[in-house]
């Protein structure tokens, strides 16, 4: 990519308004990056585009400059999909962010990238529907964000991931064609589905510019229990003890070391008297008088084996509220650790054996970090996050992290795993992708980008080079 | 000593409320019940002055339809050690809940009451008062605190601008406010103990109180909604606009 014409800002300039192209330093640092601090941000310039047809004159302009385009959405990304670190034109969907229509028979609502996914699930609470795709940074994270990097999060057990959620999308593709994918059809066998190509594609294929998402019945009184555990491995017996009994609709576990962190630094209670080494949280609905029933028999049945030690059952939404924040704080709270984010998955059958192997490895490689295990561990997804000492330098401890990865990864491979379970590829699993896939796939990748975006100008150096 | 401690069944405080159709009053069908948070906090006291070897037992009741068994239940996995159910129809006013109370103190020798200061329901504020007043028994209401010694209650009160210890014999009614304490988490062995401990079903008429009530609700109304906000193009129409529209400066 040629360094940015200063034609182009201009040309922008004249586009959209000198206001809504920014290049003062605090909006280039703030915009150029997302959740990671692995890279550091150096933009050229930032747009805020408020219509389609301002999206396809950006396009246009970039294909006409051969400048790199970077999408942004609510920069809550874990992978560097959103950092602009080599001098490109950051496109934030910050205004395109309206509810555009929704219709209660289809169940489907129509909205522009930048709503911010909260807004989305608040919206569907109003029209008492539900929007299940949720994660501790739903309040930031933007709808086309969460398209392009088909989010998970903590309902994935029973709703899926946003990729089940997305029935219509435009896209404004890396050449400046618009495209109308599907438009709300539940059914339509009509060849290639390309609404599922951009799913995922973490901006390298195009901008999407509108979404149509449906929504469905929202989950009957969900409970929430939280159980200490004895061991990791125990987490897939408890699993299977509760799957069988109730509708789950999450199944997450945490470490002692991860729940330490967020007692301290938010000053909630502990969930149990015992401490165990491992916690379980799991939700249900609560479906029947005999739910509760079943809830304990599971319970008990798990304490007369062994695997789970003590626990507790929410007893209102504010406890249930304050269990869940138990796990979903844990990022939030140890980010000030600059931690190394590992984001690995297995299918569900292999955790147990997957764990133990991967605990072995960092157990012996990392013997002075503190490592803090959590996750969705009922998808076979697992966050391995490792902090960084305070008295190490940042560049160091990144290093020595990526060379353990490598063994890590190397596992995730034996065990058919991913390296990026939900957080996507972007720049900091890029080195790592040839463990999940094989040349032939990454070969159909760059051939598929090369007929969207021929120029070479949405985010490169994402994914892969 | 025996603790009495009074627990209502109200909507999840969490639950966004609408009001029927017809104004009556607010739709509960499938609502989300739970304990009443103040309430929540007296059974947590009682169960901490239980634990330091200050009383013997605690005793929980909760007035209204059979479905106040959960909430009951959920009291006794807390710690308390029976419970008493005053079977009636929901909506029973705060004076009959105040005779059924004190005609339970007077039954089971009860030594202290402790209540929430109001139920997020109603947001009556009366039970506490009513019932001193029927027993003749000194009141601590709005508790912050509360400390048993020699024989008496030292209670620190929530008031206007401040805090007031008063310090009362016994028997005596409490009422909690928020920042009492946090009430700890039901453990998932003491839910399952709570299901054998005893539970008695008995009728306001056994207690010799009517229930009848003199008070109607006319017509249940949402408050009116809020108007959408305005963006203010400087300092000075934020200023114009707090004086001449809102009217706070
Ligand atoms: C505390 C915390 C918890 C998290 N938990 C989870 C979790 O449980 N599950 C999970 O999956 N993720 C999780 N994440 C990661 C992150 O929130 C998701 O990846 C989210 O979907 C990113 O959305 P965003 O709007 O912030 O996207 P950004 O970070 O802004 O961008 C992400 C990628 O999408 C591209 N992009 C953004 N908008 C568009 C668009 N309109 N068109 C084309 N491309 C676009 C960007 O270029 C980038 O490659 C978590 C993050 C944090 C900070």
């Amino acid at each position: 990519m040629n360094p940015v014409h200063a034609d182009i800002l201009e040309r922008l300039s004249e586009l959209l308004g000198a206001d809504r192209v920014k290049t003062d330093p605090d909006s280039l640092a703030n915009y150029g990056k997302d959740w990671t601090r692995a890279n550091d941000p150096r933009p050229t310039a930032i747009v805020f585009p408020g219509s389609i047809d301002e999206v396809q004159a950006i396009v246009r302009l970039a294909n006409e400059y051969a400048c790199a385009l970077v999408p942004s959405g609510g920069r809550t990304g874990l992978s560097g999909g959103a950092v602009a670190c080599q001098g490109e034109i950051v496109v934030s969907f910050e205004r395109m962010n309206k509810i555009l229509d929704f219709d209660p028979v289809d169940r489907q609502v129509i909205c522009q990238p930048g709503v911010v996914t909260e807004v989305l699930q608040n919206f569907a609470e109003e029209q008492q529907l539900f929007y299940p795709v949720d994660f501790a940074s739903s309040g930031s994270s933007q709808i086309g964000g969460n398209v392009a990097t088909n989010a998970g999060g903590i309902k994935v057990i029973r709703y899926g991931l946003t990729r089940d959620w997305v029935v219509g999308m435009k896209v404004v593709t890396g050449s400046g064609e618009l495209l109308d994918l599907n438009h709300g059809l539940i059914k339509n066998a009509t060849g290639y589905d390309l609404r599922h190509l951009f799913i995922g594609s973490e901006g390298t294929l195009g901008l999407i510019v509108e979404l149509t998402l449906k929504l469905t019945t929202p989950p009957k009184d969900p409970m929430v229990l939280v159980l200490a555990v004895d061991a990791m491995e125990s987490a897939m017996d408890v699993l299977r003890s509760f799957q069988s009994r109730l509708p789950l609709t999450a199944f997450e576990f945490f470490s002692e070391k991860a729940l330490r962190h967020v007692l301290a630094e938010k000053g909630l209670q502990r969930p149990c008297e015992t401490v165990g080494e491992f916690y379980a949280l799991i939700e249900f609905e609560n479906v029947s008088e005999h739910t509760l029933d079943q809830a304990m028999e599971a319970f008990e049945y798990c304490m007369e084996q062994g695997w789970a030690l003590d626990g507790t059952l929410s007893q209102s939404s504010a406890q249930a509220r304050d269990l869940w924040r138990l796990r979903e704080d844990i990022s939030e709270t140890i980010a000030r650790f600059t931690p190394y984010k590992n984001d690995i998955s297995v299918r569900v059958s292999r955790v147990p054996a997957f764990l133990r192997e991967v605990d072995a490895i960092v157990s012996s490689r990392y013997p002075d970090f503190e490592i803090i295990w959590f996750g969705h561990i009922g998808d076979g997804n697992v966050h391995l996050n490792i902090l960084k000492p305070d008295a190490l330098d940042k560049a160091v401890f990144f290093k020595q992290c990526a060379e353990v990865s490598v063994e890590i990864f190397e596992c995730v491979e034996r065990f058919g795993g991913s390296v990026s379970a939900e957080h996507g590829v972007g720049l900091l699993k890029k080195p790592f992708l040839h463990y999940s896939r094989s040349a032939g796939e990454i070969a159909c990748m760059k051939a598929l980008k090369q007929v969207f975006d021929p120029r070479g100008v949405m985010n490169p150096g994402k994914i892969f080079d | 000593m025996k603790i009495l401690v009074a627990v209502k069944r109200v909507v999840d405080a969490n639950v966004k409320i609408r009001v029927k159709a017809d104004n009556s009053g607010v739709e509960l069908t499938n609502a989300k019940m739970a304990i009443n948070p103040f309430c929540e906090i007296a059974v947590e006291e009682a169960i901490r002055i239980k634990e330091k070897g200050q009383a013997d037992e605690v005793i929980v009741v909760s007035i209204g339809d059979k479905a106040c068994q959960e909430q009951i239940r959920t009291s006794l996995a807390l710690g308390a050690d029976r419970g008493i159910h005053v079977e009636a129809e929901d909506g029973v006013q705060p004076l009959a809940v105040a005779k059924i109370l004190k005609a339970l103190i007077d039954k089971e020798g009860i030594g202290l009451v402790l209540l929430g200061k109001q139920s997020i329901d109603s947001d009556n504020n009366q039970v506490a008062q009513m019932l001193a007043a029927l027993g003749n028994m000194p009141q601590g209401t709005f508790a912050c605190a509360v400390e048993l010694t020699d024989g008496k209650v030292k209670v620190t009160r929530e008031i206007d601008g401040g805090e007031q210890t008063v310090l009362l014999s016994l028997p005596a009614v409490i009422s909690s406010d928020l920042r009492l304490n946090e009430p700890r988490y039901a453990s998932l062995p003491n839910i399952m103990k709570a299901k054998k401990k005893p539970i008695d079903t008995v009728t306001p008429a056994d207690l010799g109180v009517n229930t009848a009530s003199g008070l109607k609700i006319i017509a249940v109304e949402p408050p009116p909604a809020r108007s959408a906000g305005v963006k203010v193009a400087d300092v000075d129409e934020l200023i114009s606009k707090l004086k001449t529209e809102a009217k706070v400066i």
